[in-house]
């Protein structure tokens, strides 16, 4: 009987032949190291959120006066209602976390690099939406730092040109961070993980075409590729299995160590916190806000901050496959910006000092250096390299992807039919 | 990679002197029983008059184990799902003391320290060499001395007082997260479950993989 249905289908919708060719027999190379599992797990979470976020949305009231209360009529009331909420907000911990690894990922491997631009790029839409997501979940609890957040990151619209004050109030529909303002929020804040779903369909199209790329950053030949059920279905399982043990780990015994206890108290728009901090995924990004002395300038280093990975395809110089694997200064290079980013990090979230100030603004240029040094950097290392000699496989597999891209840029209309 | 060990050198440094602030005393807070009924009881004598616990509720003491007739004499004529207000009004309070009592449903995890905050802040009254009564942990307060441990002198007095203050602050951490133990034991049945379950599918994994050679 299934089967049948299955026929009837196929007749009229390419079912099975999809299932086949973009799922169960997607061709995947067997190398994939246990660094390729984050971006599964991040379609994961992303499901958790929403499932858990449309239960909470369920109890949850958006108004000044009430929604600090409805928090804790479901933390109280409703029946596992501080699983849901705990899931959710320490699932947006998980997310952030599973995202950076993922990026990090990239980074290393160099995969943004052609011809994966474009997923890169569709990576880079993500981690905005998913910015912009969080931020907004966060003012719903309506507690101090909610409020308190909302206000700081709002008030950086001023910096918009001659329409700067005009644009926080539009954020705002409102004077001030208000009633108005949580409204909206919860509005786009249900509706964004939905633009999130879309693009991440668009990021799974891109990664379709251009294929996933491995760990020897060459794009394998075809026996080296194995189809993805059984082999990776099950790889990915069982790194779900590893990383639902740590979420749990958080969920279960820990959940308020990622909720700042200042959000216990309601939003009191008279009184300021003392230290106001944001959650722990933007700190290096705060951190930069506050390294810079001017205004204008700190929303603009900022805004640039997350957006520098989108430079990446064009200031990586080297022709050299395989990311940092066979370039040692490029990997340094790596190694040092994570710590940078630890750096900025710490910086971000203690109280400003004159001493924390300049770590992070030596640790602010060292971010942007990061990554304006790569094009002068990853050309001088591709020299030193080719003289010092590479291995041959690795120079006959240069020459034809050199080759291939060339073909494209020459033919590029030719690229449909190189595909099919 | 000179400098960036001189700026890791630089971070330590700044959190070092980062903790001078005044500091808290650790306090392990009690889940069993007796302590949390001692603590509700303190709480009931000593801070309900000031402060209202306005998400919990009468009942919620009676569910957790409380002797209901205890319960029924704290409530007077209030119904037993009313939520546990304070005796005084904000007002009044505003007028007495000139800032109102916060609510304590949530204080121990409201602040830096959580529940060792509020055991420290308790414990923290002094009287200045002007004769004045100051507060380590939060020196511009304007909650008096509650339990008098400024003028407890004797060492066995003392741990009478550290001991009430633990109980209070027991009380206050169920309250701030009353399913904190239900949560724990959940999560051993989740944790255990999900062990076997990634053992199981790490065996599957490696049973699918050695299928190629
Ligand atoms: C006489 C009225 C009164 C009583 C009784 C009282 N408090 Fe307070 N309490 C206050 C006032 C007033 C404040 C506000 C203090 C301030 O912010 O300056 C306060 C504040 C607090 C705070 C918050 C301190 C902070 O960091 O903001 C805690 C915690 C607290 N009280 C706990 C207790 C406990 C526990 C008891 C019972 C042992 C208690 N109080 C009894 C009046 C009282
Ligand atoms: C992209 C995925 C999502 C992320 C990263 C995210 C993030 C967050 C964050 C950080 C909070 C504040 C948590 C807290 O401190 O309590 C929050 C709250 C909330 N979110 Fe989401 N969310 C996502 C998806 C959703 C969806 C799809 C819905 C509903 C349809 C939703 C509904 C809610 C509600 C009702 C709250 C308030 C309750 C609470 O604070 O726990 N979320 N979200």
């Amino acid at each position: 009987m299934p089967n049948r249905i299955i026929k009837w289908i196929d007749q009229r919708f390419p079912l099975t032949s999809f299932v086949k060719h973009e799922l169960t027999g997607y061709p995947t190379p067997r190398n994939l190291s246990y660094w390729w599992n984050f971006g599964f797990l991040a379609g994961f979470v992303l499901m958790l959120q929403v499932a858990t976020g449309i239960f909470l949305a369920m109890h949850y009231k958006a108004d000044v006066a009430l929604s600090f209360d409805s928090i804790q009529h479901i933390m109280r009331d409703v029946n596992y209602g501080w699983l849901l909420r705990y899931m959710h907000s320490t699932g947006a911990s998980a997310f952030f976390f599973v995202i950076f690894v993922h990026m990090a990922r990239t980074l290393y491997y160099g995969s943004y690099r052609a011809p994966r631009e474009l997923l890169w790029w569709t990576g880079q839409g993500l981690l905005l939406l998913l910015m912009a997501t969080a931020f907004m979940g966060y003012l719903l609890p309506w507690g101090q730092m909610s409020f308190w957040g909302a206000t700081v990151i709002t008030n950086l619209f001023q910096a918009t040109p001659f329409y700067g004050e005009q644009v926080v109030i539009w954020l705002r529909g409102d004077y001030t961070v208000g009633d108005a303002t949580l409204s909206r929020f919860f509005a786009l804040h249900y509706l964004f993980p939905f633009i999130i779903i879309g693009a991440v369909i668009v990021h799974l199209v891109a990664l379709h075409s251009v294929k996933s790329s491995n760990p020897s950053g060459i794009d394998l030949a075809a026996k080296d590729n194995i189809p993805f059920h059984p082999y990776f279905t099950i790889k990915d399982l069982y790194g779900l299995g590893l990383f639902l043990m740590v979420y749990c780990v958080f969920v279960f015994f820990m959940p308020n160590s990622l909720i700042e206890p200042a959000n216990n108290i309601p939003a009191n728009p008279m009184q300021t916190p003392n230290h106001i901090v944001p959650e722990w995924y933007f700190l290096p990004f705060y951190a930069i806000l506050r390294s810079v002395p001017n205004m204008v300038g700190g929303v603009v280093a900022m805004g640039l901050s997350v957006m520098m990975f989108a430079f990446m395809p064009f200031l990586d110089r080297s022709r050299i496959p395989g990311g940092a694997h066979y370039r040692p200064i490029y990997r340094l290079q790596f190694y040092l910006f994570m710590l940078d980013m630890l750096v900025l990090g710490y910086v971000g979230y203690v109280p400003p000092t004159s001493q924390t100030m300049l770590i992070g603004q030596i640790a602010t240029l060292c971010y942007f250096a990061s990554f304006f040094l790569v094009p002068f950097i990853s050309k001088v290392e591709e020299r030193w390299l080719i003289k010092r000699g590479l291995p041959p496989q690795l120079m006959a597999l240069m020459e034809s992807e050199s080759a291939g891209i060339a073909k494209r840029k020459l033919k590029p209309q030719r690229r449909k039919g190189d595909m099919a | 990679m000179k400098k960036f060990m001189t700026l890791l050198a630089c971070c330590c440094f700044a959190s070092s002197a980062l903790a001078s602030e005044a500091k808290l005393e650790a306090v392990k807070v009690g889940v069993d029983l007796q302590t949390v009924a001692r603590g509700v009881d303190a709480v009931m004598n000593s801070c309900h008059s000031c402060h209202s616990l306005k998400y919990i509720k009468y009942h919620d003491l009676v569910n957790l184990g409380i002797d209901k007739s205890v319960v029924d004499t704290w409530r007077g004529d209030q119904p037993m799902d009313s939520a546990m207000l304070a005796q005084m009004s904000e007002s009044d309070a505003v007028q007495a003391y000139g800032k109102a009592p916060p609510d304590l449903s949530l204080m121990a995890k409201a602040r830096d320290g959580g529940a060792s905050y509020v055991y420290s802040y308790l414990l923290g009254y002094y009287i200045t060499p002007e004769g004045m009564s100051g507060n380590h942990i939060y020196p511009a307060t304007k909650m008096p001395d509650i339990l008098g441990i400024s003028g407890i002198t004797d060492e066995a007095g003392r741990a009478e007082a550290q001991g009430k203050a633990r109980d209070i602050v027991s009380f206050l951490a169920w309250a701030a997260d009353p399913d904190e133990q239900t949560r724990h034991k959940l999560g051993y049945y989740v944790l255990g479950y999900l062990f076997v379950l990634t053992f199981l599918l790490y065996l599957v994994k490696n049973q699918v993989w050695s299928k190629l050679k």
